[in-house]
């Protein structure tokens, strides 16, 4: 987020922001991104580092070789170098997050913790209002999906959580909410103004229950959006679609950046965390 | 024998008529007629340039400011603009072999258009190039291209997590790569629980773990060589992309240029570069000074030296020459005639490109003539090899001499060469031409033709009209007063009073040219609208006045005594000869006594200047010479029984030149015969050993010398000079002289045998022998015979054996 960013972005107030960092490419996109967000909003920072028990257990193991990325050749671990490297990417992360901390001027914290490291980044997160994460994580076969701690924190209960990818800014020069009438919608559309730079265009995807609906939806948006926000687009979806594909389908075609929306809507949480996992731009899932 | 007697006034100074001059100033005057003294040097100038064979270059030879350079240019500007315009030319980048930038010729003018269309070409990739590599169809495929090598690398790997779980076995990415473990509930399984394990059961564990293992190698064996596929896939987006987008402009660009196969095939090249090349046209980041300077995005960054390689770099720029360029290259060095590649300091290396190669003069002049003065050709060290080089080879090759020499260590550069076509002109003096003829091979073959300018010409009606001409010309170029006829004849006096030679003109214009700006100077400071002959007069006495300090002071010591001359009395063995001195660019004329005295000895004439080597050689030679005149006069019938010593008094500073050799024999026969000279003459001219005076130079100082001395002491009518009557044609002495001698207070005599000026000094015939060799005793010769005949007796009665058998001292006599 730019020193330029709207104004009505401070009037969010997130006191905590917890960012779970692992030195992945998509880890330092969300510590960026959780930093511009802090900056704005004048939140304490919180890096968390985790550092991954199956690893220390695996590296005990009598006959555990490990491969090589770049020379696919097996060499032994040895637990003693494997602490090493873990205090080594532990550093990474803590001088990631102080090199933010004070382009920003942040407050700022950097824990490092052992354990299963989706329940740790959980259990640290606890306190924060707005939990950000990488799309992935380090683990081989998830580049495409979503890594085990984003599925981790959806089923769990984090306040809000921003999933962040490489290659997209924090904020964006579009951003598209999802809007259904309901009061988590009205929420989304709140946090959706305020995420969105100036001169930026809302993008609002329209989910009305019925035709009817429809027509009531439009009367509320006309009082919510605010009459200073130039550029708006409306995009209406059939009544009653409840598909994660579809879904994702329209808002490819609304070419939007940042996707807004609660997975406490009128749609089930389970499509909503569906299309999470389908879309590939980054995502704030608002609860609070 | 009948005395000369002395020259008429009109003989001492030719004078040039104003009337001659039908103009009342030279406002009147058209340009300037042509000086028909030069036709020689205008002939060669004429046929080296008109002849197109190799090595026919000219030498424009002569001395400095007699309008070598002035005469060539006219010639030049008359011939230059009816020829061709010769081609453009410009270095382009060798994409195959930067290091050897292309010539490339163009017509005339096309040079900087094409510079410009490249300029523009470059400008217009920088939005082609964006727009395409940024539209969303590139996007598109490139992503699609990257994702399928994720997929191909995520399913692989997928599929052996899958394999690996149906076993309890998870892989794990580990800081450097990946590992399998076993798992329990989703965990790993800690150490002391494994080695509970039953042993069955371990290996079990460890056989399946190794088999993953194993798998996992060769799928990560397979990554780089899916890696390699991708970057080839993206690389050939990349060119198809690239090219799509960069054709059609450089097609437009080879349409316009398509008469020039080379820019047709430099922009095939350019073409295939850009598109390999294409990702510096993407800009990352926008330059902050762009922003602050409103420039468009990627302004900057054009200039930067990465896109130099898509410039062209004019060197030689025909757009608006008109005919055959005339080039003077006034510092000839060798850089400035061949070119230079020059460098630039990055990081503290030396670093250059083909834009950073300069054209020299002789690719300016290519096509047409290029002037150099060769002495500063010559002075300029590797110059002159250069040139010659260029000429031989009959093209320009660009090498830097830090390079050549190894004074700079850095990559540089070997540009194309450039075939030459063109005339070379030297301006030089005639000791370097002779120089160079004699001692460089390689001139006499690529200067074939010397255009030999006078130094003087005849002062006949036409050139007096041409110096006319040349003053009107000259008034009308730098805005001067004009010049009066009488003031235009007063500068053709002037001319010939340089030349030396009353019938001649001085070719040497730059000292008419200096005393026409010197003469309008003080018209305007007499407020005068034309120049008159007293304007003209005041800058000649001016111009003397400025540098005479030392004559005055030679003068002032003369009339104190401290130099001793005598202009009165009459003395034996003692004469006043006459000296010129230069200073400078100024000469004067100085009176010298010159003293001889004789005594007994074989008949040498001992030279004392010679003696003490301050003497030349050609003075030598006129001392020799008297000795020769003595012998064949005196010596036939007797030995010539005396040594005679010869002396310029009081000369500190060497004598050279034979003009003092009459005064020499005059003085000898002065002692010899013990008749008196007339100390109110002075004397000047060689003298041969037949007795005949012959010519000799600066006459006109010489007698002004004399003149103004007794001048300054008081005339009274007995003072004069004798001179070579040779000399008659080169008198021209100042007004003051020429008064005088019309009041009959001076006089100047010409001089043919040493026997008329011996009976003018000392008012005695020298005598004629008769029929026996005899010459008649109360004369000179008869004198001076019967002295030796005394001295040769006296020496043999010395010489003869006394009773004893000892021959007698002998003693000096005179």
């Amino acid at each position: 987020m730019e020193p330029g960013m709207p104004d009505r972005q401070k009037n969010i107030r997130f006191r905590h922001i917890a960012v779970a960092i692992d030195c992945s490419p998509h880890s330092l996109a969300s510590l960026a991104a959780a930093a511009e967000i802090a900056s704005h909003t004048q939140a304490e920072l919180t890096g968390i580092f985790v550092e991954d028990i199956n690893l220390l257990r695996m590296a005990e193991l009598p006959f555990t070789h490990e491969v090589r990325m770049y020379t696919a050749e097996p060499e032994k671990i040895d637990p003693s170098h494997l602490e090493r490297s873990l205090r080594l990417q532990a550093r990474e992360a803590q001088a990631a997050l102080e090199r933010y901390a004070e382009q920003f001027t942040l407050r700022h914290t950097f824990r490092v913790c052992r354990g299963k490291v989706p329940a740790e980044v959980m259990s640290a997160a606890l306190e924060a209002d707005l939990l950000v994460l990488g799309r992935s994580g380090r683990a081989p076969a998830c580049r495409k999906g979503l890594g085990s701690t984003v599925k981790c924190a959806l089923a769990g209960n984090a306040r809000n959580i921003l999933i962040m990818q490489t290659g997209f800014p924090a904020s964006a020069d579009s951003t598209l909410v999802i809007y259904d009438g309901t009061d988590a919608s009205r929420s989304s559309l709140a946090m959706a103004e305020n995420f969105l730079q100036a001169g930026g265009t809302l993008h609002i995807l329209i989910l009305p229950q019925s035709a009817g609906h429809l027509e009531t939806l439009e009367e509320e948006l006309s009082e919510l959006v605010p009459a200073d926000l130039l550029r708006v687009e409306y995009h209406v979806l059939p009544p009653g679609v409840d598909n994660s594909t579809v879904l994702a389908r329209y808002i490819h075609m609304a070419g939007s950046g940042l996707l807004v929306l609660s997975d406490r809507m009128s749609l089930p949480a389970e499509t909503i965390h569906d299309l999470i996992g389908e879309i590939d731009y980054p995502v704030l899932l608002v609860r609070g | 024998m009948s005395l000369p007697t002395p020259l008429p006034p009109e003989k001492l100074c030719r004078t040039c008529d104003p009337s001659l001059f039908t103009f009342s100033t030279t406002a009147e005057l058209g340009e300037q007629a042509g000086m028909t003294s030069q036709k020689r040097a205008f002939d060669a100038i004429s046929f080296s340039m008109g002849i197109r064979h190799d090595g026919f270059n000219l030498f424009a030879l002569g001395p400095n400011g007699t309008g070598k350079q002035t005469a060539v240019t006219g010639f030049l500007e008359g011939i230059a603009p009816g020829s061709p315009v010769p081609p453009d030319w410009c270095y382009v980048n060798n994409f195959e072999k930067p290091r050897h930038p292309k010539a490339m010729q163009l017509p005339a003018g096309k040079a900087s258009e094409f510079a410009r269309d490249m300029e523009h070409l470059v400008e217009a990739l920088f939005t082609v190039l964006p727009a395409a590599f940024s539209s969303e169809e590139y996007q598109a495929q490139e992503k699609n291209i990257r994702e399928k090598f994720q997929e191909q690398q995520t399913e692989a790997i997928g599929r052996l997590e899958e394999d690996a779980a149906k076993k309890n076995i998870a892989l794990i990415r580990t800081p450097a790569g990946f590992a399998f473990a076993p798992v329990k509930n989703g965990e790993v399984i800690k150490p002391e629980e494994f080695m509970q394990l039953g042993k069955e059961e371990q290996v079990t564990i460890e056989k399946q773990i190794e088999e993953l293992k194993n798998a996992l190698q060769a799928i990560m064996g397979q990554i780089p060589k899916w890696q390699r596929e991708t970057q080839e896939r993206i690389k050939e987006l990349n060119r198809n992309i690239a090219s799509f987008a960069v054709r059609p402009l450089v097609s437009e660009l080879s349409a316009t240029y398509s008469s020039i196969p080379e820019t047709v095939d430099y922009l095939k090249a350019l073409e295939n570069d850009i598109v390999e090349n294409f990702d510096q046209f993407l800009e990352k980041e926008p330059d902050e000074r762009e922003y602050f300077l409103g420039l468009p995005p990627g302004r900057l960054s054009m200039k930067s030296p990465s896109f130099n390689r898509y410039r062209v770099n004019v060197i030689v720029d025909n757009s608006r020459t008109t005919g055959a360029p005339v080039i003077y290259e006034d510092k000839p060095a060798c850089q400035n005639l061949v070119g230079d590649i020059e460098h630039l300091s990055q990081m503290g290396t030396l670093v250059t490109d083909f834009t950073l190669i300069k054209p020299g003069a002789l690719h300016k002049a290519n096509g047409g003539y290029l002037l150099v003065d060769a002495r500063r050709l010559l002075l300029e060290p590797l110059a002159y090899e250069a040139l010659k080089k260029a000429l031989r080879t009959r093209q320009i090759r660009i090498e830097s001499l830090g390079q050549l020499y190894s004074l700079i260590s850095t990559v540089s550069l070997e540009p194309e060469p450039i075939p030459l076509d063109i005339k070379v002109i030297l301006l030089g003096e005639r000791s370097l031409y002779y120089l160079l003829n004699d001692y460089d091979p390689d001139f006499s073959e690529l200067f074939k033709v010397a255009a030999d300018f006078e130094d003087e010409m005849p002062a006949d009606d036409g050139n007096r009209l041409a110096y006319a001409g040349m003053i009107g010309s000259m008034v009308r170029q730098d805005n001067l007063h004009h010049f009066s006829g009488a003031a235009v004849a007063r500068i053709v006096e002037y001319g010939s009073r340089i030349a030396g030679d009353a019938t001649k003109l001085t070719a040497h214009l730059q000292s008419i040219f200096d005393l026409v700006h010197e003469a309008d100077y003080y018209a305007g400071s007499s407020e005068r609208d034309t120049v008159e002959a007293e304007d003209v007069q005041r800058a000649i006495d001016a111009k003397k006045l400025r540098s005479s300090r030392v004559q005055e002071k030679i003068r002032e010591a003369t009339l104190k005594n401290i130099i001793l001359i005598d202009t009165e009395s009459e003395k034996t063995g003692q004469i006043n000869g006459l000296a010129v001195y230069t200073i400078g660019e100024q000469s004067f004329g100085q009176p010298g006594r010159i003293t001889a005295r004789v005594r007994l000895g074989k008949g040498e004439v001992v030279d004392i200047e010679r003696e003490v080597e301050m003497g030349g050689p050609i003075h030598s030679k006129g001392v020799l010479i008297l000795s020769g005149f003595l012998g064949a006069r005196f010596g036939i019938e007797q030995p010539l029984s005396l040594s005679a010593s010869l002396v310029f008094e009081q000369s500190y500073s060497g004598v050279e030149g034979d003009s003092a050799s009459s005064a020499e024999l005059y003085v000898l026969l002065s002692a010899l015969s013990g008749a008196p000279i007339k100390q109110c003459f002075a004397v000047t001219g060689s003298v041969n050993q037949h007795g005949e005076v012959q010519a000799i130079g600066g006459v006109n100082e010489k007698i002004e010398g004399f003149f103004d001395l007794c001048k300054a002491r008081g005339l009274d009518g007995k003072h004069g000079v004798l001179i070579p009557a040779s000399n008659i044609d080169n008198l021209m002495l100042r007004s003051d002289v020429v008064e005088a001698v019309k009041g009959g207070l001076f006089s100047v005599y010409p001089v043919t045998h040493i026997d008329e000026g011996i009976e003018l000094l000392t008012g005695i015939p020298a005598g004629k022998p008769d029929g026996n060799g005899q010459y008649p005793p109360d004369t000179i010769n008869g004198m001076a015979m019967a002295r030796l005949r005394e001295m040769a007796l006296r020496l043999k009665k010395f010489s003869a054996p006394e009773e004893n058998g000892e021959a007698k001292t002998m003693m000096p006599a005179n």
